[in-house]
């Protein structure tokens, strides 16, 4: 990844982050507000819900002592007050008085608890209610919730014992009550997106048919089971969401407070629901909103950072083009310098760089150059002077000769002309191998079967390896069926070949064996030529493939320079191994395709293109 | 002043004072003609044809009373329990008393002028005779005939539905009886605005809506055998819900209306003329056969035991009722009072405690059917269900009161969904042993007629009735009397003290013309009557 996609994708993503942070601060500080605003409106609805109790109590207990104070109540008290008095007289009197003071339920308990007249369950007169006895006055007494047996079932209700004491020490109870259903629900004056319920914990277990609500089916009931059950386990205020569909936005979050009843049993529940619709909704807004945000800050941000990455990136990249160059040799490679920042100081400093390094070089190519000449000197004298001392010798003894007979003298001459002739023709070959070196061909690239060029190479060198009179030397072949072709030159291909041959004959006085090899190594095609000689040292590697450079005292050093010249033609690596005493191993990997025209297939075999390299060709 | 003075004196105000009594006596005594007794009933639906009159309903009671008006008996009941010739002059029996014969009344016209024949009494009679029973002419005779002994026959023929008719072509029922259908009307309570003008009777009418009234006028028979009716004519509004109809008598507005048994009280309070008769509405509990027997047998019990028939009765129902024990009430077996139901709140846990944990509990309650219309059975069936919960017996009443006339309590379908069935049951017959087949019958709690023989031993009887509360299907509740509110002017109110109205007796004491109250008007001067009156089918 580039460093500008990378300084890109930093910016992008800062950007992101940015706006990712402050979407969700401001969804979470608008959250807590709406939560604080839910709150809010729960607690007064609570309120409102405790004042209309109270404000309920106050009109049910007005209502019971107007009940109470009546005449026809007093004479009641007074009439059952008597011995073996009629109580069957009042079994229908709650129900008037039920209906003219617009109550749901109105009893009258006797002072011997027994319940003389019912307006909500009729049948239940003559029986006992201890618990309304149990208290002497209950005129102070504030209204409190209440269990109210049903013939149909049982009911809530919010009820108001008031006391005739009319009779002293009988005294006549009134019960009202007002049943605590829809319609009290209905009284609540509630905020939009809020509703009340009141579950009527009148079963020991979940009842759905419990739930009082303006509008709530079955199935919406059986949702709060959890929450009631939790509340019948611990009664105490509890909040929770339920999510009615998939989506959020129809979940409610519902406030639940117990109502206790006037032992602190728990009787009923006020569930106060809110929508988080409005939330969802909002936070849907903002998540629109930064989503939006985010998209165009992400498009500006994307053309601002490529902008701003182009004009950093841009010198950097120079800088890298700069460094490419002078690794592939330009060494006076020079690049534009903008600005005094990092950016142009690094560019200052490769430019005082390449420009240190190509007088450096330009150095070192001089004192190469004179020591190139030098070699060269040395190799020419060296190879000039065998012949020409022999020449000398001939001369000189041609000169003594003079004072010889004519015959002795014609026989000489004879004798040093032919001499001459001979040391003339080695430096006639002496300087064709140097212009052979100096006229290497450009490769002609042809698709190449490397096996059978290296048979070709070796089937040269046969006859040498069982010459008469020297060491045998065992050529061994390993190789590789099938193996790819290549594209190569196959006349240089052979010269290479046949110069790594001789190199490795030349190498073996004593015999050995000749070891080829070829293989496919990562896609390329590796050939490997072995000897068994004596090996090389470190620095007779190091110094190989140098011209003219030789450990033997018949060669020129041409051989390896020219296999050099060959391998780097085709794009090739040439490496050299060598245990001292064990042998040395010269390795080239070629690939398989070159860059440029693509080589056409070889119509023919190397052998007939190719004439048999002469030794010299082969020099080493 | 001299003692023959004081003696004179004390003579002539004496003559004065019987002079005045006598004559105050003669005029309250005298009996007058005219005027249109205003009934009213709450009941929507009501049935001329004794032929579809089921036995022990409600509507039974209405039916056969206004069914009084139109139609006559061979024989009847007086209020003494004595038999009076009807339709029958004369009447003789075998020893065996399978074969009796009635001498038809010569002379006896229906209301259409039709002479009465014995076609027609064997023609109204056969369907009404239970299987066996055989009836037939001969002469001027009528012949009822069975394989078994008839011996309480006359009580059969003297009550219930036994009228006779006269079967039209066209399928109406004319009666021989002192009053005749003339018309009926519907409207709202107090006015009309629609008539229908019948000349039968063969009339079944019923309320269209709750807020909407009917009216049934009869008008007095001049051709009846029995002699014209006092009354001009008699006005029965249909549908008129009971502290409406006490209303309506308090104001003025009805002569005649039924007064439920908690309104009872208040009407005594407001000094209201009111009759009752003697216990003729018998409530009860049915056990269906859902339970097994021994535990359906032990839940009867603990039943039984739990229900505080008393407080029902003298509380609840303000001493409007009576505690039932038995079947038949004492004035129509005379052997009620042998059966006791024992009230024991302790015993009836100990029995439940030996029930199955589940029959009668919390998940699966023994469902108490209420289909009963009104109140009062409501509130029976509740303080049931309050009783039976002392006894750890849970009770769930379903109510599913239907109004008058579209269900009668005598059906014997049995839900399957409630173990028990609150029904009330209206003695019609004064036959206790029919009484008693009828309702065992009907029922279904026990044995038919012809297992039981047709004895009217009482002993015999009582074995018969015990036996059926021994079979554990039935329990009894309260028995309720009739209560009928009267206004001052009705005179003359003799009905038979099983519910028997007699209003061919009854006149009304009406103000002289002149003296006529606004509002007060029970001649034909009301809405309705005109309307009648001028009905192009009304019967003059």
């Amino acid at each position: 990844m580039s460093f500008r996609t990378k300084l890109l994708l930093v910016v992008l993503l800062t950007i992101f982050a940015s706006v990712s942070v402050v979407a969700y601060a401001v969804t979470h500080y608008t959250q807590a507000a709406f939560e604080a605003m839910d709150a809010e409106r729960t607690e007064a609805l609570v309120a409102q819900f405790k004042k209309e109790f109270i404000q309920r109590g106050e009109e049910i207990a007005h209502q019971a002592k107007n009940i109470a104070e009546a005449n026809f109540t007093e004479r009641m008290a007074i009439d059952l007050s008597r011995r073996n008095a009629d109580q069957s007289l009042y079994v229908r009197d709650a129900v008037g008085s039920a209906q003219e003071h617009g109550l749901d339920y109105v009893e009258f308990v006797n002072y011997d608890g027994v319940l003389i007249s019912s307006a909500q369950f009729p049948a239940r007169v003559g029986y006992k209610n201890d618990w309304v006895t149990s208290v002497k006055d209950w005129n102070d007494t504030p209204a409190f919730l209440k269990k109210e047996e049903l013939p149909d079932g049982v009911s809530l209700s919010l009820s108001v014992v008031r006391t005739n004491n009319t009779v002293a020490d009988k005294s006549l109870y009134i019960i009202g009550g007002h049943r605590l259903d829809k319609n009290f629900l209905a009284s609540l004056v509630l905020p939009t997106g809020m509703r009340a319920l009141i579950y009527t914990n009148l079963e020991p277990t979940f009842v759905p048919a419990s739930l009082m609500a303006e509008k709530i089916d079955a199935e919406q009931a059986e949702r709060f089971a959890p929450l009631v059950e939790q509340l019948q386990k611990q009664p105490q205020a509890v909040v929770r969401t339920i999510d009615w569909t998939r989506d959020p936005a129809d979940a409610e979050t519902f406030h639940a407070i117990p109502l206790p009843g006037r032992n602190n049993e728990l009787l009923g529940i006020f569930f106060v629901g809110s929508s988080r619709k409005e939330l969802v909704l909002l936070t849907r807004q903002i998540l629109k909103m930064a989503a939006a945000v985010a998209a165009a800050a992400l498009l500006i941000g994307l053309l601002v950072s490529f902008w701003v990455s182009a004009r950093i990136t841009k010198p950097v990249e120079e800088l890298s083009e700069g460094a490419r160059e002078v690794a592939g040799g330009r060494w006076d490679t020079r690049i534009d310098v903008h600005g005094s920042d990092e950016i142009g100081q690094l560019a200052e400093a490769f430019n005082h760089m390449t420009q240190t390094l190509a007088a450096q070089k330009e150095r070192l190519v001089q004192t190469e150059r004179v020591a190139a000449w030098r070699e060269l000197a040395r190799r020419l004298a060296h190879e000039l002077r065998n012949p020409l001392f022999p020449m000398q010798i001939t001369v000189e003894n041609l000169q003594k000769a003079r004072k010889l007979g004519a015959k002795q003298f014609l026989e000489v001459f004879h004798e040093s002309t032919a001499t001459l002739k001979a040391e003339l023709a080695n430096l006639n070959t002496i300087v064709a191998r140097f212009s052979d070196f100096s006229k290497m061909p450009a490769p002609q690239f042809v698709r190449v079967n490397v096996n059978e060029a290296l048979r070709n190479a070796v089937r040269l060198f046969e006859p040498q390896f069982n010459e008469v009179g020297k060491p045998t030397i065992t050529p061994e072949l390993f190789l590789t069926e099938p193996l790819p072709e290549i594209d190569a030159d196959p006349d240089l291909l052979h010269r290479a070949f046949q110069n790594l041959v001789l190199n490795a004959l030349d190498a073996m006085p004593a015999g050995g064996t000749l070891t080829l090899r070829t293989s496919e190594q990562d896609g390329n095609v590796r050939i490997e030529v072995a000897d068994t000689g004596k090996g090389l040292t470190p620095e007779e590697c190091s110094r190989l493939f140098t011209p003219y450079y030789t450990t033997k005292l018949q060669g020129t050093g041409l051989g390896l320079a020219i296999v050099q010249s060959v391998v780097s033609d085709h794009q090739a690596t040439i490496s050299v191994t060598s245990d001292e005493g064990r042998g040395t191993a010269f390795r080239i990997d070629f690939p398989q395709r070159q860059a440029g025209p693509r080589a056409t297939p070889r119509e023919t075999a190397p052998e007939s293109k190719s004439t048999p390299p002469t030794l010299a060709a082969a020099s080493d | 002043m001299s003692p023959w003075y004081v003696a004179t004196k004390r003579l002539a105000r004496t003559v004065l004072f019987c002079t005045t009594l006598a004559s105050a006596l003669e005029c309250a005594e005298r009996q007058r003609y005219g005027g249109t007794l205003q009934v009213e009933l709450h009941a929507e639906t009501v049935s001329l044809d004794p032929r579809e009159w089921k036995l022990g309903s409600a509507e039974f009671a209405i039916n056969e009373k206004l069914g009084a008006l139109v139609f006559d008996r061979l024989v009847a009941l007086d209020n003494y329990g004595r038999f009076q010739p009807q339709l029958a002059t004369e009447w003789s029996h075998d020893t065996a008393f399978k074969r009796w014969q009635f001498t038809l009344r010569a002379n006896v016209k229906f209301s259409d002028g039709t002479a009465l024949a014995d076609a027609d009494v064997l023609a109204a009679l056969q369907p009404l005779l239970p299987d066996g029973q055989e009836i037939s002419a001969s002469g001027n005779n009528v012949v009822i005939q069975s394989a078994a002994a008839m011996p309480d026959l006359l009580e059969e023929l003297a009550s219930g539905r036994f009228f006779v008719y006269h079967l039209e072509p066209d399928g109406t029922l004319t009666g021989t009886g002192p009053f005749f259908v003339s018309g009926t009307a519907m409207g709202s309570h107090g006015s009309s605005n629609s008539a229908t003008a019948l000349g039968d009777s063969n009339l079944a009418v019923s309320t269209p809506e709750g807020n909407r009234t009917t009216h049934l006028r009869f008008r007095a028979n001049e051709e009846t055998w029995s002699g014209r009716p006092f009354l001009d004519a008699v006005e029965v509004t249909l549908g008129v819900p009971p502290l409406r109809q006490l209303l309506d008598l308090q104001l003025g507005k009805a002569d005649l209306v039924e007064l439920s048994p908690e309104l009872v009280r208040r009407a005594r309070q407001d000094n209201q003329r009111v009759w009752s008769s003697a216990p003729v509405t018998f409530y009860g509990l049915r056990f269906d056969d859902a339970q097994p027997v021994a535990a359906a047998a032990k839940l009867w019990e603990a039943m039984s035991l739990s229900l505080d028939r008393q407080t029902m009765a003298n509380v609840l129902l303000q001493k409007q009722a009576e505690p039932a024990s038995a079947l038949l009430p004492q004035w129509l077996s005379g052997y009620a009072f042998l059966f006791t139901m024992e009230t024991n709140i302790d015993r009836a846990r100990e029995i439940r405690a030996t029930l199955p944990p589940n029959m009668a509990a919390g998940t699966d309650p023994l469902r108490l059917r209420v289909d009963l219309p009104g109140d009062l059975a409501k509130l029976l069936g509740e303080r049931v269900a309050v009783n039976a919960r002392q006894a750890a017996i849970l009770v769930q009443v379903v109510n599913r009161a239907v109004p008058h006339g579209a269900a009668t309590a005598t059906a014997t379908s049995s839900d399957p969904a409630s173990s028990l069935h609150l029904f009330s049951w209206h003695y019609s017959s004064l036959s206790p042993r029919v009484e008693l087949e009828s309702m065992v019958s009907a029922l279904n709690i026990g044995d038919s007629l012809a297992a039981a023989g047709s004895s009217t031993d009482p002993e015999q009887l009582y074995a018969r009735e015990k036996k059926l509360l021994e079979e554990r299907r039935v329990l009894p509740l309260v028995v309720l009397p009739e209560y009928i509110g009267l206004s001052q002017n009705v005179r003359d109110w003799m009905p038979a003290p099983w519910g028997q109205w007699h209003l061919a007796e009854v006149w009304l004491d009406l103000p002289e013309p002149g003296s006529a109250q606004p509002g007060k008007s029970k001649a034909t001067a009301t809405p309705v009557a005109q309307l009648l009156t001028t009905s192009p089918g009304a019967k003059p």
